[in-house]
């Protein structure tokens, strides 16, 4: 048996398949997209080819994130904090706290030992402090998002970067850089930004180690560095942590449809 | 006794014919040769202003009006454009934005301009400034009462009881001036008896809450269900209105009927709704069973739950006591004792916080609100935010999400416990 979940999220769409031990057998990712459909059925096409399975037989599937009322092939729907909880606890079962950064959330999440969600708290109306807000930065110094983080872990200088804001960061970077100051302390400076307004969000819902620190964003290792020096913590972050979301979402579908089968099971 | 329902719907019909009534003699005052006082709902001393001859308008009203029709919008930009910033208040926008195109309702009532602007509830700073931009346009008088606001948590001194009865006094002398009447004194009496009844009721009803499940929803529904308290309050037909709805929620005990299918989770809503998106709001409680069984917004008008009332004996006194009391007067430590008593009080399961972006004196202190709940009390908080005028600031899927995942979280932790 085979079930799947599928993360639709606001920059990314990923698939994760799952076997019936929990095992993660295939995965998929592109970006969304305006045809959020056809990003869903492609994520999981692929995630089935790399698990060498046909898509029929996965047996039970669950959307979660922004688009997941419009993943077609879904059973069911789960908020993709339901699932980020979820995924971590899988992984690291001493997560107590996840912080997930994605493209345009940051969610703090406080759970349980079975990776129920006991409070969250996210950003509002503002995009600062998320993935976007380094993409924005990559961008105006020439270099691509995933060159970023290793280029801020060569800093030397400390330098504060002050804005708040996605947009007006970019004028700030070109301010620091007219400046002459370097773009590994901007950089690094820039992740710090990131780090505190984060640690904000894990006040708010208590933050308890241990840390597990999900989403696009965890796979920086600037940022994965910039967070742990604010929190004077180490904190988990795995290979998987984009997939996280769907993970999670895969996992509750392993349950529902093992559930399912039970039921049709005594029902006989 | 028959089970069949027989006064479902009548409180809706009902309100429906007072309101239309109340705008359409509204419309007429100016040629009928009645004077307008506008006064604001917190507080209100509607009845001594109807006993000095006076129609009242309440500009807070208007704008929820405006919300709910989705046109506040529109008056919005227009307020905008005049030069009020993105940070002002947009029940406040709104009405100047309403009374630059004409004053007019969004069902076309023309509404007619003040005579005497009376500001009520002193507590919120800008509603002084919105009633003082008021009183520079149309040129009118404007009186102010000075309701201080409550330290402590051991309700009003009577120094300060003495101080606001005072106050009441010197309002019905300014009254007297507009209006170029005497202050019927038996007339007020009459309608503070009439309101102390509609009280009574007001507040059977919304005890009914505490019925498993509950025959109302205490915050989506109780907002309409508060209009004739909060507008014609002491009138013939606020009574009239509150004997129908009591009548028509015990039936729904009766018959154990409550606004969603099945009452899955209880909850306590603090804050204003998101009018402009009122219907969409409320749906995504209801996806969920979720039934607000007691709310602090219902109560704006007045915290008469608690046991307050208005005195025909005594009817100075005791408006000046209820002006005193009403929410938003209230400190931080009496409303969050208020949410905690209504958790306790009507078996809540979880307490959600809508905040609004345009009332700093509803909002600030929310995010700790939510944090001492969760902390303090163990009890399960959300907290979303939009707006309660201004259409802009509600973002649907990032609402939708947020509560989504609170109810996700309160359902699948009662499945693993087993309840």
């Amino acid at each position: 048996m085979y079930a799947a979940g599928i993360d639709v999220g606001s920059t990314q769409t990923k698939a994760v398949v799952l076997d019936e031990g929990g095992r993660i057998v295939g995965r998929g990712i592109r970006m969304t997209g305006a045809d959020v459909v056809r990003s869903s059925e492609e994520v999981l096409a692929q995630a089935c080819a790399s698990a060498e399975i046909p898509v029929e037989a996965v047996e039970y599937v669950i959307g979660t994130g922004y688009g997941r009322f419009r993943v077609t092939a879904g059973d069911d729907q789960v908020t993709e904090i339901g699932c980020h909880a979820r995924g971590a606890v899988h992984l690291f079962p001493h997560t107590r706290t996840i912080l997930d950064i994605g493209g345009q959330d940051t969610k703090a999440i406080r759970v349980n030992e079975k990776g129920e969600v006991l409070d969250f708290c996210m950003n509002d109306k503002c995009a600062a402090g998320t993935g976007r807000f380094l993409a924005a930065a990559a961008e105006v110094m020439g270099l691509g998002v995933e060159e970023i983080g290793p280029v801020s872990l060569e800093s030397t200088e400390r330098l504060k970067i002050t804005n708040v804001c996605t947009v007006f960061v970019e004028s700030e970077i070109l301010n620091q850089l007219s400046r002459g100051r370097r773009r590994e302390d901007i950089l690094a400076g820039v992740h710090r930004s990131i780090a505190g307004r984060s640690a904000s969000l894990l006040r708010r819902v208590g933050m308890e180690p241990e840390l597990t620190f999900t989403g696009g964003v965890a796979r920086n290792p600037g940022m994965v560095a910039a967070v742990e020096e604010r929190l004077g913590l180490a904190v988990n972050v795995s290979e998987d942590s984009q997939y996280m979301g769907a993970l999670g979402a895969a996992i509750f579908a392993v349950e529902r449809a093992r559930a399912g089968a039970s039921r049709q099971e005594a029902s006989r | 006794m028959s089970s069949e329902p027989r006064f479902q719907g009548s409180g809706v019909q009902l309100q429906k014919e007072l309101l239309t009534d109340w705008y359409r003699r509204l419309a007429a005052a100016p040629e009928e040769g009645r004077k307008v006082a506008y006064l604001f709902i917190s507080g209100n001393v509607g009845e001594l202003l109807q006993a000095c001859g006076m129609d009242l308008v309440f500009p807070e009203v208007n704008a929820l009006q405006c919300g709910i029709k989705k046109v506040a919008g529109e008056n919005i930009l227009e307020a905008e454009d005049l030069g009020y910033s993105g940070d002002v208040c947009g029940y406040v926008k709104n009405d100047i934005g309403m009374m630059l195109k004409g004053n007019r309702m969004p069902h076309g009532t023309a509404l007619p301009p003040p005579d005497l602007l009376v500001c009520n509830y002193a507590g919120c700073a800008t509603y002084l400034r919105w009633f003082e931009a008021l009183a520079e346009f149309w040129g009118a008088e404007m009186v102010v009462v000075d309701v201080p606001y409550l330290r402590g948590t051991a309700g009003p001194t009577e120094q300060e009881v003495d101080y606001v009865e005072r106050q009441l006094h010197e309002l019905v002398a300014a009254c007297e001036r507009v209006t170029g009447q005497r202050f019927d004194e038996s007339a007020y009496r009459a309608a503070i008896a009439r309101t102390k009844e509609s009280e009574d009721l007001w507040v059977e009803v919304l005890h009914s809450a505490r019925n498993r499940p509950s025959p109302i929803d205490a915050y989506f529904e109780a907002v309409f269900f508060m209009a004739p308290m909060y507008v014609m309050r002491g009138t013939e037909g606020c009574l009239e209105y509150y004997r129908a709805l009591h009548r028509e929620v015990m039936e729904r005990v009766r018959l154990g009927h409550g606004p969603v299918p099945e009452e899955k989770v209880r909850i306590v809503m603090e804050g204003p709704p998101a009018w402009p998106h009122f219907r969409r709001f409320w749906e995504m409680f209801q996806d969920w069973g979720a039934v607000a069984v007691a709310s602090t917004y219902s109560k704006v008008g007045g915290v008469w739950d608690l046991g307050e009332r208005h005195d025909p004996a005594d009817p100075f006194r005791s408006m000046a006591r209820y002006m005193l009391g009403c929410y938003t007067n209230r400190n931080w430590a009496m409303r969050s004792e208020l949410i905690e008593h209504y958790l306790d009080e009507y078996a809540a399961d979880a307490l959600v916080i809508h905040s609004v972006k345009s009332c700093r004196s509803f909002s600030v202190g929310q995010a700790d609100l939510r944090e001492r709940f969760i902390r303090e009390h163990e009890v399960p908080t959300l907290f979303v935010e939009s707006d309660l005028a201004d259409p802009r600031y509600f973002a649907e899927a990032q609402m939708k999400n947020r509560i989504d995942a609170f109810f996700e979280a309160l359902e699948h932790r009662r499945m693993t416990a087993g309840v």
